[in-house]
């Protein structure tokens, strides 16, 4: 068999040529597979980024909106258009000899305004981008792999 | 044959090899060269970032209870792209009348020549609201479907107009507490500022931090997209309700009694909150640009904490509380009205001008006997301790009241160059010493307090990155003992019951004090001329709010018990239901059914 492989070598040299072009093609073909790859993930990053460029833009333009409609609902509630309705609807201000006291058990009378929580409550922030989208290649071979064949010997 | 082959590929392999070395070469003297490194420098600066000028927005006001009293609203700015206008015509005629501009205004803009260097977009005009947008919008887009790209010049055409949203500070309420507020001169949209109130006194807050950003154009650069944080939110201590209530009875007030001016403050004695602070003038907030025609001839904004006067005998509960609490005078203590008291040079009279023959303390102060208080700062206190004793009031010193603006006048104390010992007399009777309506305010609090002067604020809590901060109300200092204070305000309580005092408010305990000054007109005091004022709290044995009252020159009457009296009463028979006093009766009531 070995001695057909070298008659058909002798024979054709050609074959030895390719061989070498073959050889020789191989590390530059792994070298554009990777590239393809690091490609592949770049045009997603920029896209991701990108994404989030127009998302930045987007929250300050919901913010505006929020800042706007707070302000709109504002503009109804506010002292003269309340007494405005208040009048409109018939009703109108109790005098002071009028108003009766009584007890309710349990209420402590109006609560103090809490806007925001306050500095105790801290609330800890997870990761706003999942982890997979910031491993790297390896580190995601690492963990899928190896740290997951490292786990089961372990359980073993 | 062969051998011309393989000449011929090492020809061409040798050509190529030469050329890719040689461009390796060159792409390595390039990456090395220093050209490189400045483009390189000078593509990064120019291409990487574009320079942004990022003002945050600025923070809310609310009330108390969380109502919004200043906000931000979107608003548009309109202007055209000179490159792009074909029809400058359309633009005008669609444009005339928005903001009150004419044809010709728009219309010079719009006709402006295009310059790459210079002229490349003009502003039409400004804080347009959306509703208008929305009508251009729509008119240019029917005229784009008519007329495409504007390329006959003949149709209509608003190409080349275009708009972008910011946020303009708005006031919901108007003109509500306008002078607690102050406004933001948002129309300057790069050096817009705060001005008075707590717009200025809390500008920074407000503004956060407006800053020049690099914004990355590079995809990549996630992490350096920068956060800019808005301004802080404040809450105030101001209460939207009793805020409006004061201000509808001071305007009712001072057209009832044909005064020049008033002012009201409402606090809460324990924690020194404001809860409402009323003057006259107001403007509405969202026209602050009118400012001055409300504002002429040096009139402060905020009269309460801005404009001092002679307050008259509401003083006198200062000279007493002093002289309860260093012990040289007690209930006991008479004192033989002659109706004069001359001393220093100087003869004091009563406001009345007469004797009320022997009197009590109680007595001195329900009759609001100027003899009698100037004996007691005199004879009883000395010059050394009465101005101790006022100093620890805070009288001549700033409040430290966080609004923009404060004024003082300093007291005039033994051993200044214009201080002559006549002036103890007519100090111990809030004569020949100015306040500002705050620092009476607080200097009488101390009296309601058990004799903790708390310091007057308007800001609750602040909320900054999610947050919220709650404020700690700040002892100002303690210039009297508690039983001084439960003392003076059982004093006043019974004088104000004795006397039947228009200040009585039913079913509740009240303790207060009128004052009638007398101003000064080319150096003679004039009783034509007044500052009728009154200073009172309540309940007397757990006092919850302290108002005091100042009608400036009112001509229905001179006198504070007629004018000012009146609308102590008014406001605090509101107030007491808005913050949920009940009467003393219904409070034992309450008591008695809990037990």
């Amino acid at each position: 068999m070995a001695k057909k492989s070298k008659q058909a070598y002798k024979q054709a040299p050609w074959r030895r040529q390719i061989q070498s072009v073959g050889i020789s093609l191989l590390p530059v073909i792994a070298l554009v597979v990777v590239v393809s790859i690091y490609l592949i993930i770049s045009a997603q990053s920029a896209s991701a980024g990108l994404e989030i460029m127009d998302m930045h833009y987007e929250e300050e333009e919901i913010l505006r909106i929020i800042a706007n409609q707070r302000t709109e609902l504002a503009w109804k509630t506010s002292y003269t258009e309340m007494v405005k309705r208040a009048e409109k609807n018939g009703f109108e201000t109790a005098p002071s000899e009028s108003v009766h006291f009584m007890a309710i058990p349990g209420y402590t009378g109006q609560s103090p305004v809490l806007l925001a929580p306050p500095p105790g409550s801290e609330n800890t922030l997870g990761p706003i981008v999942n982890e997979y989208y910031q491993q790297s290649l390896w580190d995601w071979v690492y963990n899928t792999f190896l740290t997951s064949a490292q786990t089961s010997e372990a359980a073993q | 044959m062969k051998k011309g082959t393989f000449s011929r590929l090492t020809l061409i392999g040798i050509v190529l090899t030469s050329s890719s070395t040689l461009i390796i070469l060159q792409m390595l003297h390039i990456q090395n060269s220093t050209k490189h490194q400045e483009l390189s420098q000078w593509a990064d600066e120019e291409y990487s970032y574009a320079i942004e000028n990022y003002t945050p927005e600025r923070g809310n006001i609310y009330d108390r209870w969380g109502r919004l009293l200043a906000g931000n609203e979107d608003v548009y700015e309109a202007g055209v792209m000179l490159e792009y206008v074909t029809n400058p015509e359309t633009i005008a005629q669609t444009m005339e009348g928005v903001n009150g501009l004419t044809y010709d205004q728009i219309y010079d803009v719009v006709k402006q020549k295009y310059d790459e260097e210079n002229s490349i977009y003009a502003v039409i005009t400004d804080f347009l609201p959306s509703g208008v947008i929305d009508v251009l919008s729509d008119v240019k887009q029917t005229y784009e479907t008519e007329n495409p790209y504007g390329k006959d010049k003949e149709k209509p055409s608003l190409r080349g107009l275009i708009w972008s949203s910011h946020l303009k500070r708005t006031y919901p309420e108007n003109s509500l507490a306008s002078n607690i507020l102050g406004f933001y001169s948002f129309r300057d949209r790069r050096e817009g500022l705060g001005y008075y109130g707590v717009e200025e006194y809390y500008n920074d807050l407000l503004a956060g931090n407006p800053m020049e950003t690099f914004m990355p154009r590079n995809p990549y650069m996630l992490e350096s997209l920068p956060e800019v944080p808005a301004g802080a939110s404040l809450v105030l201590t101001i209460d939207r309700e009793i805020q409006a209530m004061v201000e509808k009875k001071l305007d009712e007030a001072i057209k009832e009694d044909e005064a020049v001016s008033g002012t009201v403050i409402v606090l809460d004695p324990r924690n020194g909150e404001i809860l409402a602070m009323a003057t006259q003038p107001r403007i509405n907030l969202n026209q602050y640009w009118k400012y001055e025609d409300e504002f002429k001839d040096r009139v402060p904004y905020n009269r309460a904490i801005s404009e001092t006067y002679e307050p008259g005998s509401v003083f006198k509960v200062l000279t007493m509380s002093a002289a309860y609490d260093a012990g040289v005078v007690d209930d006991e203590t008479t004192f033989p009205d002659t109706g004069r008291y001359e001393e220093h040079g100087a003869v004091i009279l009563n406001w009345d001008r007469k004797g009320h023959g022997e009197q009590t303390m109680q007595g001195c102060m329900q009759k609001s006997l100027n003899v009698c208080l100037a004996w007691v700062a005199d004879k009883k206190l000395g010059e050394d301790k009465f101005y101790e004793y006022m100093q620890a009031f805070g009288i001549g010193r700033r409040t430290s009241v966080d609004l923009g603006g404060e004024e003082t006048w300093p007291l005039s104390v033994p051993g200044d160059a214009d201080w002559y010992p006549v002036q103890l007399l007519t100090n111990s009777f809030g004569q020949g010493v100015a306040v500002t309506p705050i620092q009476l305010a607080t200097a009488i609090s101390a009296v309601a307090n058990d004799g903790k002067m708390m310091k007057p604020h308007v800001l609750k809590a602040i909320i900054q990155d999610g947050k919220q901060y709650n404020t700690t109300p700040q002892v100002l200092g303690v210039p009297i003992k508690a039983e001084t204070a439960r003392t003076v305000t059982a004093m006043l309580v019974k004088s104000l019951e004795n006397e039947s005092s228009l200040a009585l408010v039913p079913g509740y305990s009240i303790a207060g004090k009128t004052g009638t000054a007398e101003i000064p007109v080319e150096g003679e005091y004039s009783i034509d001329l007044t500052n009728a004022s009154f200073a009172g709290w309540g309940p007397a044995d757990d006092p919850q709010f302290l108002v005091y009252v100042w009608l400036e020159k009112p001509k229905k009457s001179p006198w504070g018990s007629v004018v000012a009296a009146p609308l102590f009463s008014d406001i605090a028979k509101e107030l007491v239901v808005y913050l949920d006093i009940p009467p003393e009766d219904a409070q034992q009531n309450l008591v008695a059914k809990e037990g």
